[in-house]
């Protein structure tokens, strides 16, 4: 019998036929990445809250990341939230990971303090999709290199400021430098800071 | 010319399909603000297209006329599909970066364009040669944009910084509205080059046919 190669029917199971091959080779390849996928994933969050508690740097190899964070994090949910809780050097911290609107898609960050917030750990963007070499500097290093050990205002927050342009260092003021070209982002950014450091306070308070 | 060292030609040069054919542009114009993300684009766009093109044209003979582009789609989604996951998996950094441009590359209208135009007439060998010859074609000229875009905008290549701190970035060489101008600059270029080279075959011929009549007769492009 020969094919007809217009009829319907043809069409419809050589459609079908098709689909079906490469749909069950895409969910072989899948399945058989899908473990290292999400211990990418975990490695990324748990790189990232290593390092705004300031155990972990980039040069951190990926082996170390997971047994340093059992070692060292507790996680604790405290209304919806989680906190990360380390204690370092006989000294307790708090770690909020939050995500909040940035402005072209949400920015998720770790923010460390101690229980009462009224210091800074460490800051680290785990996640955003801002301007590359405008908003996304809010990734870079020296930003974040802002927040080690600054003191927080008075009233409990951190203020963004014009600074000189290789960010502010001193740890008294409160003050982190906003970006250039990128005041949406800090905006954006200084929203998130702060209410992290407010629940962070908020969660501190119960511990 | 023997067929396959034209069809390279073409998707190099004389059928770019950025200043020929004028396809895949939105990529040209998302991706290319630093080289290390174009080049794993062009990479996946190379690779799709080639083994799009391969595996369409193995299956010419058994596709419908009336689903044929079902077919293609599907295929070309397939290889895309493929190297996100591999990406995923092995490289996540680079998949974090490139974000939703990987899924993209099934949007890049090089992949159905060379799917219809060639791979669907044409045998399996030559099909693959033609998609990765567009792949390359493709691949660098957004190589020469994203080095250009790279290097006035960060002051680096491929991450490494090649100026000094004194070197003030142009912010717009990384935004959107410069690979509008830098491409209109290439396209403008390229075609110029083109217009002159044809210009200067036609007052070449009229003498030639006199002297060398066993000389080929000028190629239609």
């Amino acid at each position: 019998m020969k094919l007809n190669r217009n009829s319907i029917i043809y069409a419809a199971v050589f459609t079908f036929v098709v689909c079906i091959v490469f749909v069950v080779i895409l969910a072989i390849a899948n399945q058989v990445t899908i473990s290292r996928v999400n211990a990418n994933k975990k490695i990324e969050s748990q790189t990232a809250i290593l390092k705004a508690f300031g155990l972990a740097d980039g040069s951190t190899p990926a082996s170390e990341i997971d047994s340093k964070y059992t070692q060292f994090i507790t996680e604790k949910t405290v209304d919806k939230a989680t906190a990360y809780i380390a204690t370092i050097d006989g000294q307790p911290y708090i770690g909020i990971k939050l995500t909040m609107p940035g402005l072209w898609g949400p920015i998720t960050a770790v923010l460390v303090t101690d229980p009462k917030g009224t210091v800074i750990r460490g800051f680290e963007v785990v996640d955003q999709q801002e301007t590359p070499g405008l908003g996304g500097r809010i990734s870079e290093p020296w930003f974040s290199a802002q927040f080690k050990g600054k003191q927080t205002l008075p009233d409990g927050t951190i203020a963004f400021a014009q600074g000189s342009g290789k960010g502010n260092l001193d740890p008294g003021n409160g003050t982190v430098d906003a970006i250039t070209g990128a005041s949406r982002t800090s905006d954006f950014v200084k929203a998130l800071v702060n209410r992290e450091l407010a629940l962070a306070r908020q969660i501190g308070g119960t511990l | 010319m023997s067929a396959p060292s034209k069809v390279f030609k073409d998707g190099l040069w004389y059928n770019n399909p950025i200043f020929v054919q004028v396809l895949g542009i939105c990529s040209t114009l998302a991706v290319t603000n630093n080289l290390r993300n174009t080049l794993i684009m062009v990479l996946g766009v190379t690779f799709a297209t080639s083994m799009g093109s391969l595996t369409l044209s193995a299956l010419r003979e058994l596709i419908p006329r009336k689903v044929r582009m079902i077919v293609q789609v599907l295929v070309l989604s397939f290889y895309v599909i493929i190297i996100d996951i591999v990406l995923r998996a092995y490289q996540p950094a680079i998949s974090k970066q490139l974000g939703p441009y990987v899924g993209l590359i099934i949007t890049n209208c090089i992949l159905m364009g060379r799917a219809e135009a060639f791979a669907a007439s044409n045998p399996p060998g030559l099909a693959f040669l033609d998609g990765l010859a567009n792949g390359l074609g493709y691949g660098w000229v957004l190589l020469v944009i994203a080095a250009i875009r790279e290097f006035l905008g960060f002051g680096s290549l491929l991450g490494f910084k090649i100026v000094g701190d004194g070197f003030t970035p142009w912010t717009i060489m990384v935004m959107a509205p410069s690979a509008f101008f830098l491409l209109a600059i290439a396209l403008w270029i390229a075609n110029n080059h083109k217009a002159k080279a044809e210009a200067a075959k036609k007052t070449a011929a009229p003498g030639a046919p006199a002297g060398a009549s066993g000389a080929p007769a000028p190629q239609k492009s």
